[in-house]
């Protein structure tokens, strides 16, 4: 019982914040929250919440895990489905875009994997590296945004909007069952008590890059189907709000504590929020002030509530 | 006395691969070592260095300040806007500083009273800052630096007989300055005793809430100092002038061999570290690349380097 009450703890804030920015959101917008309206928004959602997800393995690493590169691959993935790929050689076929979307997030992570733990660079500037080089590639291959993406990627945006997200979500129910997460969440707590227990702790944090970068893979097909098209510059400004939504999960930035749904309910926080300032037609200045102070003061209540259940824990 | 030559090694490493890369520039690019293009590069990387003070005590101490770029920006054009509506320009500097040393105790007190992670709160208070200050100015700053500030940083300035603008003498002092109070003050020992074992520091009755405020207060106060220096510098005020200093603050102090975790590091090394990343810009961009394959070139360099001489330890040596 515990360790569910701290399993949930985590998110219970973010979950709470969440009802609450529905119930403003449907008082404010009911037309766009319509039952019908549903997958749109969800479509809406998805490339952050996607962002979101694919930050959290590496965060929960430990020791400084992060990786920073997350917007930068969804860039570099979109423009060489959309660019490369649909325009230049005429492939549109999902049975070969979506593996090279995952296949390419996969790679990319990868090399996240080998420079932070075989080589042993410290994650956020190892990842920042390769963010500067996979924004760089991509503005030399697409200098300007082009298109239109096929209509099946744009339908993931809207009547099969639930497809990605949940293809995310079941895999990482499948790997929470793993040996794997019980090692990625013990090296994530404390790597040397994990490595003196015989965990492989550098194994454990490579496959965490490697998913990092295949959810990544993931969240550019979201992106893409979202956009309908290839632009360079859209990417690389969801790597802060992602981390952001993930510290609103629940997902401790030091690792070990956490999992995707907290940063999928961190995200859909963000999103509404977003919706409803956007809804009272205020300057995006003003906007960003309330975004600003609104994620300060989340953070800090789920400090603050962490603690309160940590301390019921330990009386129970 | 090991880790102490290993982290020796890693500064000079620095200003060895800056040296090196200067060389590099003076054989491939006419021009380069010209004594404007020397006066120019020092502008620059002292810039750099003076934005990363804070960043460098921040690291020591076990954070990471990602507000400098929004606090630059606010520096900027607060100080424009003012300077421009006709204040006295000390006054200014008065008002910018205690504005951005009050965002800085907002930055480390917080994140190390309620535990949380200094990367998200300060992200947080920056996305403010900025907003407050586009709101303030509707997006488009006006006013300007006074002359004495533009001729304080001007590349074609000089310094009595030296041919530098005043900037790059003052930065050597400030730059000493801040090596001493980081090796011989128990300001400093207390920085790294905190950074290198939090737990145990507060048994050395060392505050850390006062220390991360501190720290956080100095990287805000430099994060200004540099802000105010780039609107000598450019000559008009740009909201989004700090930008590109919101990684290559860390950038200049990891490549300087501080370590992101915490409790080990210098100044000196965070100077070498902002030559290594100014002479390679310089390098790219004399080389003629595109913008965007300067910057795909810096993260490949970035990784080259800390993978020859910014490898951390491997686990089971730290056991």
């Amino acid at each position: 019982m515990g360790r569910i009450v701290a399993r949930l703890g985590g998110i219970g804030f973010a979950a709470l914040l969440l009802l609450v920015l529905l119930v403003v959101n449907v008082w404010l917008t009911p037309g766009r929250f319509q039952p019908s309206g549903w997958l749109l928004l969800l479509g809406l959602a998805a490339p952050l919440i996607g962002a979101a997800m694919a930050s959290t393995p590496a965060i929960l690493s430990g020791r400084g895990g992060i990786d920073v590169s997350v917007g930068p691959q969804m860039g570099l993935i979109n423009a060489i489905l959309i660019k490369v790929l649909v325009l230049d050689f005429g492939i549109a076929h999902p049975l070969v875009l979506v593996p090279a979307a995952l296949l390419i997030g996969a790679l990319i992570g990868a090399f996240n994997g080998f420079l932070t733990t075989v080589v042993r660079i410290q994650p956020i500037v190892a990842t920042l590296g390769t963010y500067l080089i996979l924004s760089g590639v991509t503005l030399t291959i697409l200098p300007a945004p082009v298109g239109p993406a096929p209509v099946w990627l744009k339908s993931l945006a809207g009547p099969l909007a639930f497809l990605p997200l949940g293809a995310v979500a079941l895999s990482w129910w499948f790997i929470s069952r793993s040996a794997w997460y019980d090692q990625l969440m013990a090296v994530g707590s404390d790597d040397r008590a994990a490595f003196t227990a015989g965990v492989p702790v550098t194994g454990v944090r490579f496959f965490a890059y490697l998913l990092s970068g295949i959810y990544a893979g993931a969240a550019a097909l979201m992106l893409s189907a979202l956009i309908g098209s290839a632009d360079p510059n859209v990417g690389p400004t969801y790597t802060l709000i992602a981390i952001s939504a993930v510290a609103l999960g629940g997902v401790s930035l030091a690792g070990g504590r956490g999992g995707l749904l907290g940063a999928a309910v961190g995200a859909l926080d963000i999103f509404l929020l977003q919706n409803a300032l956007t809804y009272f037609n205020i300057s995006t200045f003003v906007l960003q002030i309330a975004y600003g102070s609104i994620l300060v003061a989340a953070v800090v209540l789920t400090a603050l509530q962490t603690r309160a259940v940590a301390a019921r824990v330990q009386h129970v | 006395m090991s880790s102490r030559l290993r982290f020796d090694a890693r500064v000079f490493g620095a200003f060895a691969i800056a040296v090196a890369l200067h060389i590099l520039g003076t054989w491939l690019i006419p021009g380069y070592s010209a004594p404007f293009a020397i006066r120019a590069l020092l502008v620059l990387a002292s810039l750099l260095a003076i934005a990363s003070i804070g960043q460098t005590l921040v690291v020591i101490v076990g954070g990471i300040d990602l507000s400098i770029p929004f606090i630059i920006g606010f520096a900027n054009v607060v100080a424009a806007q003012l300077y421009g509506g006709g204040m006295a320009f000390s006054l200014v500097c008065v008002i910018v500083a205690l504005g951005a040393i009050l965002i800085g105790l907002f930055n480390g007190a917080v994140s190390a009273g309620l535990g949380l992670h200094p990367l998200i709160v300060t992200l947080g208070t920056g996305t403010v800052v900025q907003g407050a200050v586009l709101l303030w100015t509707g997006g488009f700053p006006s006013g300007s630096a006074p002359p004495a500030v533009s001729a304080f940083v001007s590349i074609g300035g000089s310094t009595g007989p030296l041919p530098f603008p005043p900037l790059v003498p003052v930065f050597v002092l400030l730059a000493a300055l801040v090596a001493l109070v980081l090796a011989r003050t128990p300001f400093g020992r207390r920085i790294y005793a905190l950074g290198s074992n939090p737990r145990a520091a507060p048994l050395a009755l060392i505050r850390p809430v006062a220390m991360w405020a501190a720290a956080f207060a100095v990287s805000a106060f430099f994060a200004a100092v540099t802000g105010v220096l780039l609107l000598g510098f450019t000559g008009s005020a740009y909201g989004a002038v700090g930008q590109p200093y919101l990684f290559q603050t860390i950038a200049a102090v990891v490549v300087g061999g501080t370590a992101l975790v915490g409790g080990r590091g210098s100044y000196l090394g965070t100077v070498g570290g902002a030559l290594v990343l100014t002479e390679l810009n310089t390098l790219l961009i004399g080389l003629g690349l595109q913008p965007a394959t300067v910057q795909a070139a810096l993260g490949l360099v970035i990784i080259v380097l800390l993978s020859l001489y910014g490898r951390e330890p491997a686990i089971r040596s730290t056991i």
